[in-house]
């Protein structure tokens, strides 16, 4: 029991000294048994403020500090760190928050003193049962497993591969590149997408310690951060790669033929396939939903590389960390029948511009308008097609819209220098390095119309389109000619994430990209400690936040690989043995394999080195054998008394 | 001397706050981005500017209805009266602005102060001394079923039949009226109706902007409802439909209503009602704004339709169900004197006649109303009846 007690109240600037009269809480917690001092600093985590607490614990001969501040998973550690630096055991502090918790929702300073108040002396409550831990620490695997290998996921395994460590690579897809490899021209530069992007692809294809599994999914994930066990199925391709010679003499003899998914359906592609001639790997793939086994394929293979029968493939390993770099998928353009999406072929999606665009593309990079392939002389881009329409579609802005629709505009002007590229829009959005110097540029020098209104409707009107929309500079009614239309469809999570998030528990935000754990100061970690974003997987982003958000993520897997070892807070559950009656319920609640019955004893124990300290088993617990390490019954009813005021 | 005329604006704050007071409130979620202007039907229509996008702004500037000069206030009143209600610029506002509601804030002051069109005066002051807007006498407001032998509402039987104004009194639209009777007695329901204890619903007073009408009406009417114990309500009209079940309840009226077509669709799939004869034309269907966008019943008049042997029920292409575009009579258009080349009724008229189809297939009274009138000016004879109508002369009855 402690009971001499520091407690220091920060002021947060005005963000708690608005709401709470601190000066009063000193006085009034000054009095409260057991605390030997009190005492207030306008930022607490500050260095003067850190040293302050460090002075008077020497001082007073303080046992156990509560600082009234901000939430604890901002600050914690840097308190723990401060006042293990004069001798005392880290865990023998307790942050009371009276900021997310108190001052920034209430507006009264008289409540909101009072809360902070009942929140501090819980925390005095708790602390004065806390116990001297020590934190356990365990081996990390040095191997980390990437999702999805676009341009995220290509870079962060570059990353870490050159730094030494290996990487397993699971791509959904027959190839490596992901929507970049689709790209014509990036902005702002307009370097060559695939010139840019297949280098780094045949790197990370090549790469001694890169293990790639493409057209493969994530079976299972188990195990926490540093230790996770993975099961990944490879699908069967229905070709044996190691034969496969990339000649596609069998593409020729397929009669099955589909929707080119790398073309968005403007080409088309047999059951027999390679998704784009600097496929990574560069081998065929036999697409086996659309395949009819006639045989043909099989005959014309001189390296009998065809295998109707090859099966799936598990594969399981073991990595330490996990980064989640699965992509982006485009709103699909069916939702938007005002513009008669879905229903006329000319109205197209970013992405099948970008398709009309590139070189590599269905019409070798000149403009040619899906419905009768003639080139259009006036294009319209029409922005914000499900972004930032909380009431319809989707509430944010999807970030690269305006820039790529302004790149379309000016490369359709290349491609067809009498072409009338038209822009509708609400806003023009150029934040990022060299943008508005483009927007600029662009807008001037190859004459691109920006009319400023969004659209109501499109109208097919005889071969071509006819567009609805209200100027809003003249404040006039207009409509606009044209003989196709692009709608920058908003970006939203690839379609597969729900499911993945799902297996790999990991938090999602309402429109279903994963969260990350702090929108500032943490942007690359997951919610789930292991797990690390890339890419558009947690937000829409264009290509160099994508590729810093990639390498900053990996940078976060070499720290931990460096280290070598985890350090785990010593918060988990521990099992009194006299009270347990081996009942095995917590073994049932561990979602992380930690309880282990003791046959002999006929107790449960508890591995320290996988307990996550989630509660569950203590929830579960009908006796109060298990209880969690300074977070024990007597301290949380402490903690309730005193709040309720008992 | 007199003052320098100026073209600087400034913001009226005592305008903008009682706009917001009398529940302009959406205004300020509008974030400008226009795509109402080019979906409103005036669009269509093409001769008459109504700036959709400006009206939030405008509300929160204080400027609208602001103007002190007598010719300018009256262009103002009347852009403020040519919204129909039809909230297709809410179905496709990515903020869900609610502009006629927000127009209705202006119309409250407006009608306040006595500055509104002359035509909807008369109406609200029909309305007032005998809630009907045709200023017929209330005594004679059931007379329309007399030879139908229709029960008076009492709580033995299931749904009160509303009939609503036009059925009750107009010469063209008793025959609607008298259609649904038939269908339902045909089909078994148990229905009675109020007679000459119905008023009017309210919904279009209250979109003209007399609130005060607009609540007596509806308390008058909660209370005979409430009176004679009834529960279930069948309406002819989507416009009493909508004010029944989306407005009633704050004033304390809770009860469960139910659109025309909703109970023949049902009929018909029961095997209640078995149309037989065959209807051997080619149908148009419209969707009216206040059934369809506004309460999501495309479904079922279409499934009546259907029903039918040997009808072809054809679509306006681009303009069907979220997409219809309004018959111009909602909110009090129906009352209102736009010149002839200002008609909202001739552009859907022209996009109805253009499928081809022989017959226009309604289910609003003020659609019918609207339509026929506009076929008649335009020198054209194309029939329009209502769904009901349809089903009844299929079931081997006619008139």
């Amino acid at each position: 029991m402690m009971n001499r007690i520091g407690v220091f109240i920060c002021h947060c600037g005005r963000n708690i000294a608005a709401t709470v009269d601190v000066k009063s809480l000193v006085q009034e917690i000054s009095k409260y048994p057991g605390v030997i001092h009190c005492e207030d600093y306008k930022y607490m985590c500050s260095d003067p403020g850190q040293n302050l607490i460090k002075e008077k614990i020497k001082e007073k001969n303080i046992e156990a500090v509560v600082i009234a501040a901000c939430t604890p998973s901002l600050h914690s550690t840097t308190f723990r760190r401060a006042i293990g630096h004069v001798g005392l055991n880290p865990f023998l502090l307790e942050i009371a928050n009276i900021r997310e918790q108190c001052s920034w929702i209430h507006k009264d300073i008289t409540d909101g003193t009072k809360k902070a108040g009942a929140i501090i002396r819980a925390g005095i409550e708790k602390v004065r049962l806390n116990e001297s831990l020590m934190p356990s620490k365990f081996p990390v695997t040095k191997r980390a497993m990437v999702i999805g290998a676009g341009i995220a996921g290509i870079q962060a395994s570059l990353d870490i591969a050159n730094s030494g460590y290996e990487v397993v690579l699971v791509e959904k897809s027959p190839s490596i590149g992901g929507h970049m490899a689709q790209l014509s021209e990036t902005f702002p530069t307009l370097d060559c997408s695939q010139c840019i992007l297949t280098p780094k692809m045949v790197e990370a294809g090549h790469h001694k310690k890169i293990r790639l599994y493409t057209y493969s999914e994530i079976e299972e994930v188990s195990g926490t951060v540093g230790n996770f066990k993975v099961k990944i199925r490879k699908k069967s391709p229905s070709i044996h790669y190691d034969k496969c010679n990339g000649c596609a003499d069998c593409v020729e003899v397929c009669p099955i033929t589909l929707e080119n998914e790398f073309d968005l359906g403007l080409s088309a592609r047999k059951a027999i396939y390679r998704p784009f001639p600097q496929a990574i790997p560069n081998k065929f793939t036999i697409d086996r939903r659309s395949c009819v086994q006639c045989g043909l394929c099989i005959k014309v293979c001189e390296q009998g590389a065809i295998d109707y029968e090859l099966r799936d493939e598990i594969i399981e390993t073991e990595v330490g960390a996990i980064i989640i770099a699965t992509g982006y998928e485009l709103y699909p353009t069916e939702k938007f029948s005002e513009y008669g999406g879905g229903k006329y072929k000319d109205v197209v999606n970013g992405l099948q511009f970008e398709r009309l665009l590139s070189a590599s593309g269905p019409t070798q990079g000149e403009v040619r308008r899906p419905s009768d392939n003639k080139i259009p002389k006036r294009v319209a881009f029409i922005s914000c097609v499900g972004s930032r329409d909380p009431e319809h579609h989707l509430p944010y802005c999807s970030k690269i819209c305006c820039m790529y629709l302004l790149k379309h505009a000016l490369l359709y002007k290349e491609r067809v220098p009498d072409g009338e590229p038209i822009i509708f829009t609400i806003d023009i959005r150029t934040a990022g390095k060299g943008y508005e110097e483009f927007f600029i540029r662009a807008k001037e020098n190859e004459h691109i119309t920006y009319i400023r209104g969004k659209p109501g409707r499109i109208i097919k009107d005889g071969d071509g389109l006819v567009i609805w929309a209200e100027d809003m500079i003249t404040q006039k009614p207009i409509k606009v000619h044209c003989d196709m239309a692009v709608l920058a469809t908003a970006i939203t999570p690839s379609a597969e994430v729900t499911e993945l998030a799902r297996r790999l528990n990991i938090h999602t935000d309402t429109a279903g990209f994963f969260s990350e754990a702090h929108p500032k100061l943490r942007p690359v970690e997951s919610l789930v400690p292991g797990f690390f974003l890339a890419g558009c997987a947690q937000a829409p982003k264009d290509i160099p936040d994508t590729v810093a958000q990639a390498s900053a993520a990996a940078s976060k897997v070499l720290e931990m690989f460096s280290r070598g070892e985890l350090q785990v807070e010593p918060f988990i559950a521990s099992v009194d043995e006299e009270l347990c009656a081996g009942c095995r319920l917590c073994v049932v609640s561990c979602p992380y394999d930690a309880r282990v019955y003791d046959k002999e004893k006929g107790v449960v124990r508890v591995q320290e080195s996988l307990c996550l300290g989630c509660g569950a088993c203590i929830a579960a617990c009908p006796s109060g054998a298990t209880q969690q390490k300074n977070l024990n019954d007597q301290q949380l009813s402490r903690m309730v008394e005193v709040i309720i005021g008992c | 001397m007199a003052a320098k005329k100026s073209v600087t604006i400034e913001i009226n704050s005592e305008i903008r706050d009682a706009l917001i007071e009398e529940g302009a409130r959406d205004a300020y979620k509008c974030y400008q981005c226009g795509k109402c202007s080019s979906i409103c039907p005036w669009f269509q229509v093409g001769t008459y500017e109504f700036p959709v996008h400006r009206l939030g702004e405008e509300t929160l500037l204080g400027l609208l209805a602001s103007s002190e000069e007598k010719d300018e206030l009256a262009r103002e009143v009347d852009k403020i009266y040519r919204c129909v209600g039809c909230e297709a610029c809410i179905d496709q506002c990515p903020l869900g602005v609610n502009i006629p509601k927000i127009l209705r804030a202006a119309r409250r002051i407006l009608v306040d102060f006595g500055s509104y069109p002359e035509t909807l005066k008369s109406v609200v002051q029909k309305l007032r001394n005998v809630a009907n807007p045709l200023g017929e006498s209330p005594e004679r407001r059931g007379d329309w079923s007399s030879e139908l032998n229709v029960p008076n509402y009492d709580s033995r039987l299931e749904y009160l039949y509303f009939s609503g104004c036009l059925p009750a009194y107009d010469v063209r639209l008793k025959k609607v009226a008298n259609a649904t009777v038939r269908l339902l007695q045909l089909a078994g329901v148990t229905f009675g109706i109020l007679g000459e204890k119905e008023n009017c619903c309210g919904e279009a007073v209250r979109r003209i902007g007399a609130e005060k009408v607009y609540q007596e009406l509806t308390k008058r009417n909660i209370e005979v409802f409430n009176a004679v114990g009834v529960k279930k309500i069948i309406t002819t009209s989507p416009h009493c439909y909508t004010t029944f079940k989306k407005e009633y309840p704050d004033f304390g009226g809770v009860f469960e209503v139910f659109h025309i077509t909703q109970i023949l669709a049902r009929l018909i799939v029961e095997k209640k009602i078995v149309p037989q004869k065959a209807f051997k034309k080619k149908v148009v269907y419209h969707d009216p704004c206040t059934l369809g966008r506004q309460n999501s019943i495309y479904e079922e008049p279409r499934i009546v339709l259907r029903s039918i042997p040997e009808l072809e029920l054809v679509e306006v292409e681009n303009f069907n169900h979220n997409l219809s575009v309004c018959c111009g009579a909602g909110s009090g258009g129906l009352w209102q004197d736009w010149q002839r080349d200002e008609r909202i009724a001739e552009v859907r008229v022209n996009q109805l006649l253009a499928t081809g189809a022989e017959v226009i297939a309604v289910a609003c009274p003020y659609c019918l109303q609207m339509f026929e009138e506009t076929i008649k000016s335009m020198g054209k004879t194309t029939p329009v009846l209502s769904v009901s109508e349809i089903l009844y002369e299929a079931c081997g009855e006619v008139f």
